[in-house]
Order: C-alpha cells, then structure tokens, then sequence
C-alpha cells in the first residue's frame, strides 16, 4: 500500500492553532474521529512515547508514534505550524512539520514499521521540508506523496 | 470508561512499546529516534509497575497471573470476536450498551477485555 492512501484530506491541518508540543499531539489526535475518551487514552500514550525520547527527527519534522488498543486500523495524520513548536527534537529546532503514526497492536497487513520507515525516509529527503512549507491544500500534500512515489 | 480498564489499556499499550524495542525489529527508534534502548526499557518498566500498582487486588492479582504467562493481558473485541484468541465472545456480553463500563475477561482465553468501536 501506498502511503498517500493512508492520509485522508481530513487528518491533514496545515495551519495548526497549537502553540505546544502537547497541543500539537492533542489536536492531531482530535483529526482521527476517535470518541473523546479513546483520544485521552491515545494522547496519553504518545506523551509516554515523548518521555522515551523525542519523536522531533530534526529538520523540522517530527513523528510521533504509537500502538494503541484504541484504534482498529492504522491511523495517520499531518499537521503543519509554520511558525514552529518546540519538540525537543534532536537538532534542538523548532518541529514545523508532524506526522502522527497510531496502529493497534494487531495488524494483519503489518504496516506500522514500514509506514513509519517510509516516513521517516521522505522527511531526510533535501527537498523535503520546503515542499511541506509552500503547500496550500490537502490534496497537494497527498500530489507531493504520489510525486514521491509513496 | 471502567477506571481499572482504562489502567489495563495503557499497561497493554506500554507493553507493546516495550515488547517492540526488545524484539529487535524496532531499530527505527535507536536509529533514528536516537531512542536508548536500554533506558527506555527501564523506564517502561517502571511505569507498568507503577500502574500495575493502582488496579484493585483481585484484578492486579489476575493481571499478574495473565502477564506472567503471555504477552498480551487486554484483548480488544472487534464485531464480537476476541482478538486474544479469535472466538466469538457471547452475544449478550457483545451487544450490552454499558461495555468497556465494567472489567470482564475472555471466558476462553482470560484476556480482560476491551471492547473497539
């Protein structure tokens, strides 16, 4: 499967209102349509990723991840804030760019670790960060996966 | 939500992060999460204890038995089949609107159950 078929256009918000790294993750989760207890349970567990080390893979983007008995199927999100959030990521720079990665803890296809590897694959790719960056739509950030190839 | 199976849910979801970073098919977060391993580990460790901690005796002294013997202690149930072992769980239990409200186990496999969707 291809990336670009995970993203649905409502689990894309390119102008985040979070000011913080926590309600970044809030307000990504709240794009998935979960019911509210399911998004508390799943915020809290990627605040317990974050404790393990940053998800903040420099350049500008950021990937937090999890599993979570509260989805039943691999669930994605991207979320960009132009002006930057502080995620303690590994260059120390302000995170522009967050992708959201949540699978439950059986999957028949197996895809979280390669969706998570091909993700973390795009965002080293030079020209990455500034094709995010002059987006004006969900459907361009789905055409920049397909141009990728993913 | 069941506070005690809410406590269950995130012990099940810790064990899965930790199971993943020793089964060695997550080098990713070493790699490139700069993840230590080793801390991470310890750390998760910890938490699940501490969690473990608070669940009420009966339900701690069945979630020890469980996690000694299988990685999994929380099954979900989708469309009314337990994932811990892939038998229909009862029909009555299935369709009872006040689910995930109380803690109740598989008859057959003895995951505590949560209910998806």
């Amino acid at each position: 499967m291809q990336l670009r078929e995970l993203f649905v256009p409502s689990a894309i918000n390119l102008d985040l209102a979070a000011e913080t790294k926590d309600e970044a993750l809030k307000e990504l989760v709240s794009c998935l349509g979960l019911d509210g207890k399911s998004e508390g349970i799943l915020y809290k567990m990627l605040k317990r990723r974050e404790n393990l080390g940053s998800t903040g893979i420099g350049r500008g983007i950021a990937i937090p991840h999890c599993r979570s008995l509260v989805v039943t199927r691999l669930r994605v999100a991207f979320g960009r804030k132009l002006s930057g959030l502080d995620f303690k990521a590994i260059d120390e720079k302000p995170v522009r760019y967050v992708f959201l990665i949540v699978a439950p803890p059986l999957e028949v296809s197996n895809q979280y670790l390669p969706v998570l590897g091909k993700i973390a694959q795009f965002g080293k790719e030079a020209d990455v960060p500034e094709s995010l960056a002059e987006l004006s739509s969900p459907e361009q950030f789905i055409e920049l996966l397909e141009a990728k190839d993913l | 939500m069941d506070q005690q199976l809410e406590l269950l849910l995130e012990i099940q979801d810790l064990r899965m992060q930790r199971r993943e970073l020793t089964d060695g098919s997550t080098d990713l977060e070493a790699e490139v999460f700069d993840v230590k391993i080793e801390d991470a580990i310890r750390l998760l460790d910890e938490k699940v204890e501490e969690l473990a901690e608070r669940l009420a005796r009966g339900i701690r002294d069945r979630y020890r038995r469980i996690a000694d013997k299988a990685p999994r202690v929380v099954a979900p149930v989708i469309n009314g089949i337990c994932y811990g072992c892939f038998v229909a769980v009862s029909t009555a239990r299935a369709s009872e609107a006040d689910r995930n409200l109380r803690v109740e186990s598989c008859e057959y496999c003895g995951c505590f159950l949560y209910h998806v969707g």
